[in-house]
């Protein structure tokens, strides 16, 4: 083989990224132009490897969710973005199999609430469940008179409609902590209005 | 959709306004897993909910845990990084690998190569 590494197509070269000894690697082309013009940046995503799970959620509303949650002058690449599209729907898929499995263990055949509930804490994102419980209080609440088939029909349009327009008036709420959990951002809404003021406090765990 | 009681309008359009993914699409990806049945909307609510937190968990983790390559933004080697350094995130790491140019990786490999003949 001589200097010349211009071609870096894996299949043309042979090789894959298992050879390597530790971690997980693939090859990414030198040339980034040509690493866009692969990339379809519609919602469904074109990339090489196809897998399984190739349903994701639209990448205006996951972009909006991050550029909301970085500091406002931040900025976020666009394969960041794909791939957390990705990411998103491997969380989905993740959950939803160890609440499923717990459904199947206790003989029934609808995951509820506390399915999901429970395979957060188990699967690491404790720290995620109590906001939601506070959420799904809400929700009810919202949702009081709505019970049997026209709470489920509205249930299921939620957020169906979702255009660009509508996010200028909503702000994502939730609480954020970093890796080594030292700090937590908690973004708040008003609980009783449903306004869009958020407020943030910023705890520092020393 | 058409509701004519305004009453259920605002509790409906109050409901939405707890969310901003689509339920109809988590739903879809909550079903493409194996032996799912049904779902009730409790828990589909709390899929979608639980989705944003992680959306803003991880974006700003990988924000700032970033491999430094630059300041002030994020990118994928900032969320492969974060995958594979931070436990709640490991589950990511297959599908986020972390991208070496072919460059590096085949002087990687003759590195190795040289080790075996040096022996």
């Amino acid at each position: 083989m001589d200097g010349d590494s211009s071609t870096t197509d894996a299949s043309q070269l042979g090789i894959t990224g298992e050879y390597m000894a530790s971690g997980h690697y693939v090859l990414q082309p030198q040339d980034d132009d040509g690493e866009e013009n692969m990339n379809d940046h519609e919602d469904g995503g074109t990339k090489e490897n196809y897998r399984e799970q190739d349903i994701y959620l639209p990448i205006a509303n996951v972009a909006r969710i991050m550029k909301n949650a970085v500091p406002q002058t931040g900025k976020i690449a666009k394969d960041a973005k794909e791939c957390v599209q990705e990411c998103v729907s491997e969380f989905i898929s993740f959950i939803t199999s160890e609440a499923s499995e717990r459904c199947h263990q206790e003989k029934r055949k609808t995951i509820n609430g506390e399915d999901i509930l429970f395979a957060m804490s188990t699967l690491g994102f404790d720290m995620y469940v109590d906001p939601l419980k506070l959420y799904l209080q809400k929700f009810r609440e919202a949702m009081k008179g709505e019970k049997g088939i026209a709470g489920v029909a509205v249930g299921e349009s939620l957020g169906e409609d979702l255009t660009e327009d509508s996010f200028t008036n909503q702000l994502p709420t939730g609480i954020i902590t970093d890796g080594q959990q030292q700090n937590v951002m908690v973004y708040t809404t008003s609980y009783q209005q449903f306004t869009t003021i958020p407020t943030v406090q910023q705890i520092q765990f020393s | 959709m058409a509701q004519t009681n305004p009453g259920k309008d605002s509790q409906a359009s109050e409901a939405k306004k707890l969310i901003s993914l689509p339920t109809s699409r988590v739903r879809l990806i909550m079903k493409s897993s194996p032996d799912v049945s049904s779902i009730n909307q409790d828990a589909l609510f709390l899929t979608t909910k639980a989705t944003e937190l992680f959306v803003q968990h991880l974006a700003l983790t990988s924000f700032n845990n970033g491999s430094g390559r630059e300041a002030n933004s994020l990118d994928y080697s900032d969320l492969a990084k974060t995958a594979e350094e931070t436990d709640t995130f490991h589950f990511l790491t297959d599908i986020l690998p972390k991208k070496i140019l072919a460059r590096d990786y085949l002087e990687s490999l003759e590195q190795l190569q040289d080790e075996d003949t040096d022996f």
